[in-house]
This record gives C-alpha cells, sequence and structure tokens, in this order.
C-alpha cells in the first residue's frame, strides 16, 4: 500500500509526515518523530506505557493508527514541560517516588494529566479507578496514587499563583 | 532524529528524573542507522518433532547450545541444555525455531510468514504428575528428573502425638516487567557491542562468549535503562546469541524487541513448586520433625534455576523455626513449557508457603494461636537448621513484630486475619566487584550489578559520601558496561545494596590509602584534584538473615472475590541507607505477593498450550486490586560496614502466606495452593 500523507500537531509543533497506513500511532511518535518517551509494553492495550493525548484526552497510541492522527493534535510525555520546566505532575512523581524502573512513567503521567484535567481533586479511590488502564509492577501504586493527590495540590497552588498575579496586574 | 550516539555521556548514568521527561534510554530507543529488526518463528507446539524448515536463520545456521549463567547457574548435562534454536523437535509453545531479518519490524513481522515449518506433533508432558510418570522428553535421558537429592539426615519417625501431613502448590506466574526483554547487536569486524535491558551485563557477556566461542575481549555488554526485571533478565536466552550471531554475519546492527506474547511464552516463569510436607509436633505445640518433599517444574531444559530451585526450596523448608530433624527430598521435573527461572524470591516464598501453611494447619490442629504457636518454634539464640541455613536468633524479633503489627488487639476484632513469620537469606556470597574512578574533580562508579529500578545510584552516592567526603551531587553511578568494570555478578537474591554497597566501601577506603600515600594525608580537595581508579572484588562468605513478618486481614464477596482490607509488614531491613527506596521495594514486592496469591498464573491446557497470553489473563494487578500498605521496618545493623541487609525479596515471601491464612480463615477453607481461586473458597 502507498504511504498516506498526514499532518497532525506534535507538541505544539506542525508537522507533515508520510507514513504507511498500518503503522500504529506509537510506532510514528517513537520511531518517524523519535519521540522515545512513549514506551510499548504489551501490544494489547492493556498496560498504557503508551498513552498519548490526543486533541486533550488520554488515548492509548497502541490502539491507533498513525493516519488517524491526521488533522489531530497530540501530546507525549516530552511535550509537558514548558522551557526546561517541569510540569507539576512530574515534579510530583519524582518528590513523591511515583516510579522505579520508569517504563510505566510517561503513560502514567499523560494519565494523571487528563484525570486531573476532567477532575482537580480526585480521591483516593478515582485515582485507584483512573489508572485502571496503567500498569505498574514496581511501585505497587502506592507512591502513583501519592505522586497524582500531589500534583493536584501542586496544581492548584500554581493557578492561586497566577490568579495572584493577574489581580496584582 | 534521536540518537544514542548523540547524546551526552552523562546519559549513561543512572537518572530518576528523566523518566518524568520522556528522555530514558531503553533498549527500544536506541536507533541505529541501517539496523535490521529480528522477528522470531516460535513454536506453535509444546511438542513436536520439526520435518523440515524453509527459510529463515535456523538451527542448520546456528547450532550453538544455550549457556548457563546468571543467577541459579548450573552446569548441565548436554541433553538438557537448550540449543539456541530448536533442533529436532520443539519443547515448548514459544521456542525459537527460526529468525527472519528485515529492514523494520513491520516488515520482518510480514517476513514470519514466509517461513515454513513442518512440524509432527507428539503428546506433550504438561504437569509434574505426567512429568514423573512419562517416559523422557529428551533423547539419552533416563527419566525426566533433571536434579534429584535430599537435604537434612534421615530420622526415626518421632513419638509425637500430633502428625499432619498436606499437598501445596505455588502455580507458574509471569514476571511481567513493564518493560519486554530487548537487545540491540553490532560488530565492527573486532568486536561485539550489545546494550541490553539485563540486571547483569556480566552474566550475558559471559553468556555470548561461551555460545558464540568468543574471547572476552571480543565481546562488550552494556546496559540500556532497565525497565523492570524481577529475576528474568539476569541470564542468557537464544535471542541474545541469534541477534549477535546475525550482527556478527550480515555485518549490520541486530535490534529485537520482544512482544509481551513473547514474554508470556518464551521468557522464563516463575514458582512452579508443589511441596509435599509431614510435621511431627507435641501436644504443646513444638514441632519435633519435617519430612517432605519439593518438586519443581522446570520446563523444558535444565541448567539454571529449575534444576536449582528444587534444592533451594528444600534447604529453606523449616522456615525460621528451630526444628531439630528434617529430611527433604528435593526433584526437579523436565516438562513441555518454557524454561523455569527465577521470579522475585526465587524458591524462598514457595519454600514460607510450604512451612507456613503447616504451622496454620497445626495451629488449627491444637486450637491454639497460630502466632504463639509461632513463638514457641522460634529461637532465643542463632543455629544451624537440620536442613544447612544458618538462623539467627528469630524469637527477639518475632516478640517485636506481633507488637509493630499490632496483632494481638487486631486479632481480638477481627476473625479474617493472617500473621506470617519468615526468614529472607539473601544472595550474599560470592559479593560483588565495584570501580571507582576520580578524574576531572568527579567521581564515576561502576557495579558489578546493574540497577533495573532499584535506584543503585542513591546508595551508592550516599556510601561515597559517607566515605570519601565528596559531596553527592559530584559523584555518578554509571550503567553496567563490561568495556568499564571487567568482571561482576549481578542484581538478584535482594543483594545489591548489601553485597554491591559492600564493594563500593572497600574501594572508596582502598583509594583513600593511595590519596594518603601520595599527598601523606586525606583530604577531598587532594582527592579530587588528583586521578584515581580502584577495582575490587569484594567477596563475601557464608550468610546474612533478614527476618520480617506480615499481616493480612481480608473480607471475601459472596462470589469469592477476596478483598484485601488491610496487609502491613515489619521488616528488618539492617540499616536502611534510604528509606523512601527501601519503602518503595518493599510496598512494589507486597503489589507483587498479592498478584501471586489472587490474581497470576501461567496456565496451560493439557496439550501445553499457554492459556493466558495477555499481560491481563496472567494477572498483573492493577491500582484498584491494591490495598494501601503500612510499612514499618526494624534496623538492626548486618555485620557489612555500612550494616546493609537484603530486602528487596522480603515482601513476595511474607505477604502470600499472611493473606493465604486471611483468606483460610475467612472463608473456612483450607487454602492449599497460589493463585486462590474463588472455586477454592466458596
Amino acid at each position: 500500500m502507498e504511504n498516506v500523507k498526514i499532518r497532525s500537531r506534535v507538541n505544539g509543533k506542525d508537522i507533515e509526515s508520510e507514513v504507511e497506513p498500518r503503522k500504529l500511532l506509537v510506532h510514528y511518535i517513537r520511531e518517524d518523530l523519535g519521540l522515545t518517551g512513549t514506551h510499548v509494553g504489551c501490544d494489547t492495550s492493556n498496560c498504557g506505557a503508551c498513552t498519548v493525548l490526543v486533541d486533550g484526552k488520554a488515548v492509548k497510541s497502541c490502539t491507533m493508527l498513525a493516519v488517524q492522527a491526521n488533522g489531530r493534535e497530540i501530546t507525549t510525555i516530552e511535550g509537558l514541560s514548558r522551557q526546561g520546566k517541569l510540569h507539576p505532575i512530574q515534579e510530583a512523581f519524582l518528590e513523591k517516588h511515583g516510579l522505579q524502573c520508569g517504563y510505566c512513567t510517561s503513560g502514567m503521567i499523560m494519565t494523571s494529566f487528563w484525570l486531573l484535567r476532567k477532575n482537580r481533586n480526585p480521591t483516593e479511590e478515582e485515582i485507584r479507578k483512573n489508572l485502571s488502564g496503567n500498569l505498574c509492577r514496581c511501585t505497587g501504586y502506592q507512591s502513583i496514587v501519592d505522586s497524582i493527590t500531589y500534583a493536584s495540590k501542586l496544581m492548584k497552588a500554581d493557578e492561586t499563583e497566577k490568579e495572584g498575579i493577574m489581580v496584582e496586574q | 532524529m534521536s540518537s544514542y550516539f548523540t547524546r551526552a555521556k552523562d546519559d549513561l548514568a543512572y537518572n530518576e528524573r528523566v523518566f518524568v521527561e520522556g528522555r530514558g534510554h531503553f533498549v527500544d530507543d536506541i536507533i541505529k542507522p541501517g539496523a535490521l529488526h529480528m522477528s522470531i518463528v516460535r513454536s506453535p507446539y509444546a511438542r513436536a518433532k520439526i520435518l523440515s524448515i524453509k527459510g529463515g536463520m535456523s538451527s542448520k545456521d546456528l547450532g550453538a547450545r544455550m549457556a548457563s549463567v546468571g543467577e541459579g547457574a548450573m552446569e548441565g548435562k548436554n541433553s538438557v541444555i537448550q540449543p539456541v534454536f530448536a533442533t529436532g523437535y520443539v519443547n515448548y509453545v514459544g521456542e525459537a525455531v527460526a529468525a527472519v531479518f528485515a529492514d523494520d519490524r513491520y516488515k520482518s513481522e510480514d517476513l514470519l510468514d514466509s517461513v515454513e515449518v513442518e512440524y509432527e506433533p507428539v503428546k506433550p508432558v504438561v504437569s509434574i504428575e505426567d512429568a514423573l510418570s512419562s517416559p523422557p522428553i529428551h533423547q539419552g535421558l533416563k527419566s525426566n528428573i533433571i536434579s534429584e537429592g535430599w537435604r537434612g539426615k534421615e530420622f526415626p519417625d518421632p513419638a509425637s502425638p500430633i502428625v499432619l501431613e498436606d499437598v501445596f502448590m505455588n502455580r507458574r506466574i509471569a514476571t511481567n516487567p513493564i518493560e519486554p526483554r530487548g537487545i540491540v547487536a553490532d560488530y565492527d569486524g573486532k568486536v561485539l557491542s550489545v546494550w541490553i535491558s539485563t540486571q547483569s551485563v556480566h552474566s550475558i557477556k559471559e553468556g555470548l562468549c561461551e555460545a558464540l566461542g568468543l574471547g572476552p575481549d571480543a565481546v562488550r555488554v552494556m546496559q540500556a535503562d532497565t525497565g523492570g526485571a524481577f529475576g528474568s533478565k539476569g541470564g542468557l536466552y537464544p535471542e541474545y546469541v541469534i541477534a549477535s550471531f546475525a550482527a556478527m554475519k550480515y555485518r549490520r546492527p541486530v535490534k529485537w524487541i520482544e512482544t509481551r506474547m513473547e514474554h508470556l511464552s518464551s521468557t522464563s516463569h516463575g514458582r512452579g513448586a508443589k511441596g509435599i510436607v509431614k510435621i511431627f509436633a507435641e501436644r504443646s505445640g513444638k514441632i519435633t520433625g519435617l519430612k517432605g518433599e519439593v518438586i519443581v517444574d522446570a520446563g523444558a531444559y535444565g541448567a539454571g534455576m529449575g534444576e536449582f530451585a528444587s534444592r533451594f526450596i528444600a534447604t529453606m523448608m523449616t522456615g525460621p523455626y528451630m526444628i531439630e530433624n528434617a529430611h527433604v527430598k528435593s526433584t526437579s521435573v523436565l516438562t513441555n513449557k518454557v524454561t523455569l527461572g527465577p521470579y522475585r524470591g526465587a524458591g524462598r516464598p514457595e519454600a514460607s508457603f510450604f512451612i507456613e501453611r503447616m504451622v496454620d494447619k497445626l495451629a488449627d490442629e491444637l486450637k491454639v494461636d497460630p502466632v504463639d504457636l509461632r513463638i514457641l518454634n522460634s529461637s532465643e539464640s542463632k543455629f544451624r537448621s537440620p536442613l544447612g541455613m544458618e538462623i539467627d536468633a528469630a524469637k527477639p524479633f518475632l516478640d517485636q513484630a506481633v507488637k509493630e503489627l499490632d496483632y494481638r488487639r487486631k486479632a481480638k476484632s477481627t476473625h479474617n486475619i493472617g500473621f506470617s513469620f519468615f526468614v529472607l537469606v539473601p544472595a550474599f556470597a560470592p559479593g560483588e566487584t565495584a570501580r571507582v574512578k576520580v578524574d576531572g574533580g568527579k567521581v564515576s562508579v561502576w557495579l558489578g550489578g546493574n540497577s533495573h529500578g532499584q535506584a543503585h545510584e542513591v546508595f551508592v552516592r550516599k556510601l561515597v559520601n559517607e566515605e570519601l567526603g565528596v559531596p553527592e551531587n559530584l559523584i555518578t553511578l554509571y550503567r553496567g558496561d563490561t568495556g568499564m568494570l571487567k568482571d561482576g555478578v549481578g542484581s538478584w537474591g535482594s543483594r545489591s545494596a548489601m553485597v554491591g554497597g559492600a564493594a563500593v566501601i572497600s574501594a572508596c577506603r582502598k583509594m583513600k590509602e593511595e590519596v594518603i600515600t601520595k599527598f601523606g594525608k586525606y583530604s577531598v580537595q587532594s582527592l579530587l584534584s588528583g586521578a584515581f581508579d580502584v577495582y575490587v572484588n569484594e567477596e563475601q562468605k557464608g550468610s546474612l538473615n533478614s527476618f520480617g513478618a506480615n499481616l493480612a486481614t481480608v473480607d471475601i464477596g459472596k462470589l469469592g472475590s477476596v478483598k484485601v482490607r488491610e496487609c502491613a509488614a515489619y521488616y528488618d531491613v539492617g540499616r536502611a541507607l534510604n528509606m523512601d527506596m527501601v519503602i518503595g521495594q518493599i510496598q512494589g514486592g507486597m503489589a507483587q505477593g498479592i498478584g501471586q496469591t489472587l490474581h497470576e498464573e501461567m496456565a496451560f491446557n493439557e496439550d501445553g498450550q499457554l492459556l493466558t497470553a495477555s499481560i491481563s489473563d496472567a494477572g498483573v494487578p492493577l491500582a484498584e486490586d491494591i490495598p494501601n500498605f503500612e510499612v514499618k521496618v526494624a534496623q538492626n545493623p548486618s555485620r557489612l560496614p555500612h550494616g546493609a541487609k537484603g530486602l528487596g525479596e522480603s515482601p513476595t515471601i511474607g505477604v502470600p502466606t499472611a493473606l493465604a491464612r486471611a483468606i483460610e480463615k475467612a472463608s473456612g477453607k483450607r487454602i492449599r495452593e497460589t493463585p486462590i481461586r474463588p472455586e477454592h473458597i466458596l
């Protein structure tokens, strides 16, 4: 089959590529774009290591074809920090040791991003339920739950700070 | 596009921060121009004669046999050592039959269809019982028994009034790190360079040299960031030999990345052990003797953990208890399944399950509190068990554990409670190697055993700082690299902070002496102004103990679903070098203990077909399946200079037994196996 031209916005940059129609989005991201922070863990869309945001929603990029990303906006783990400054969720995962081997981490963080966008103040039970599509074999999840709870606090503090600045202006 | 070689040198360091930014260096992230991608044609049968193979690379091109290296490695009989490619017969579903190579993974997977293999299926040997009653699966053997022996001395049955016997099973499970296995191999005409996800670059190098007949100077093995391992990435696998051979043959880099399905079918499984235990006891509860047998399902080939595990389990069958007489038979048998390998605990959880289940059974027989029975059978002083374990005074720790876990109060308010007690004997001998180098005002460290998530860099920075006074930000631990450290052992058996730490200290002390020789006295400034390079092989003999206890409470739903209400630990970790890392290791291991007990199994049908062929079916627990853990530690220092003990495997030993007891109490059904399914408790 002939390659297909796709246009998408990846981590804020417009990108045009030619891809094989059968190519999975995760392989396009990793191999064509060189963004290797998105991982492949299971091939059966169970583990969530490949989670990215497509038009703002958490999606397992092994369940989508690259051609389906045409015209869409994709955010990967590499697109989360701004000018070298970590996103509060990334900071929280470091601070609360929400990782050991680091392999599931990108997917965990992208899922957390989506969760905290929907629900700014999730309970532990809500966090655990929302992580049902992301597997971690190292941490026993407790430090991941703690990281997400802490991230929600950091993000609230960030907003308060920003609001404060706006009031001053 | 990112390239492994364009990254800065510091990127070869272990660094937690890179993972939250997606800048890790896992083996699949290594992109080498001109690389071939390898895919493996695998056996669809558990046992079959290979009539013909058309296409691909196969045993006619590479007739090598595997080498036994890493944890549990043994000298093996030629007839049970796995060939790199299946030769004449296939012996498990997923065994490598042929390999194909193409410019990318899609094309190499397409090529799988171009290889034609004709098989003549043969009835497989699937269970331990089948193995004992069937003719050997390999020609040249007398039976399917590949190792057999006894631990302890034969003794006449004691005249004790209580005699109890039972049979237990820990079914096979997959290690399932979230990163599957993988390798990149490249050859420049002189040196084979290998990047790999591993627990030990040194065992991989040793294995490749032996399997391919290469000299030590012809192979360099470098560790990529390793996304979990839990025992399964310590040794050599056929794919590593094939990829290396292909890189040398085609003179192109070769990459192989395992799929999850391949991981489940073709990466060694853990557990897979049956225990038959008979205990003799007085009415007081004092256990006077133990007789038993351990039979391990070693899978289709020997010379590794499968052969070794039965003896290892048998040695630990009296647990931490003072039992004067014990005699245990150990047997490992061949079956038509993927080989058995180490999985976190690697024999220790199995032995503990067998003895702890019997102690609980005895408590029920005598109608006494199972914890009182444990205290009664624990020793005030150190002793050597009749099976050959050196055990420290167990009772003082146990008394403290009962208090720390608040057992007495909880046992009054909760019927569905389980309490376990164990001794972890970590892989202390033969020690570990370390290299410490000072150059340009910075300290670089390499360790023989390589981190796959345990944050070795944290204890290395701390110990070097303590010994040499160098600020931690000037100390870097690099990933495993046989080009930078000539030999070493590996990260398994709860050993790294313990024996790797001791090696780092020894290297630092040697370096301090060199500084004193050169400058007359030691100062951080003189050290950092100079250039020093110290290698040590810090040997360790004998053994160490880490005691531990767990408490669990559960609720059981109408349909037999188990809800873990509470899961607590009290472990002696020696001196905790970093409490956050200690707690992280324990919490992660406790989740794996719950996994083994409630969810995880590698199940096969009578044809030897794997029934649990996705990571979900394999039962890796979800966040929702796991409670918050209560973790407490004792810090009784070991005899090592930094006081560390082993701890990584404690939770997978202690959690299944405590949980099994809680479920037994809640259901009223005797628990004899893991995983515990609803049909066992309804």
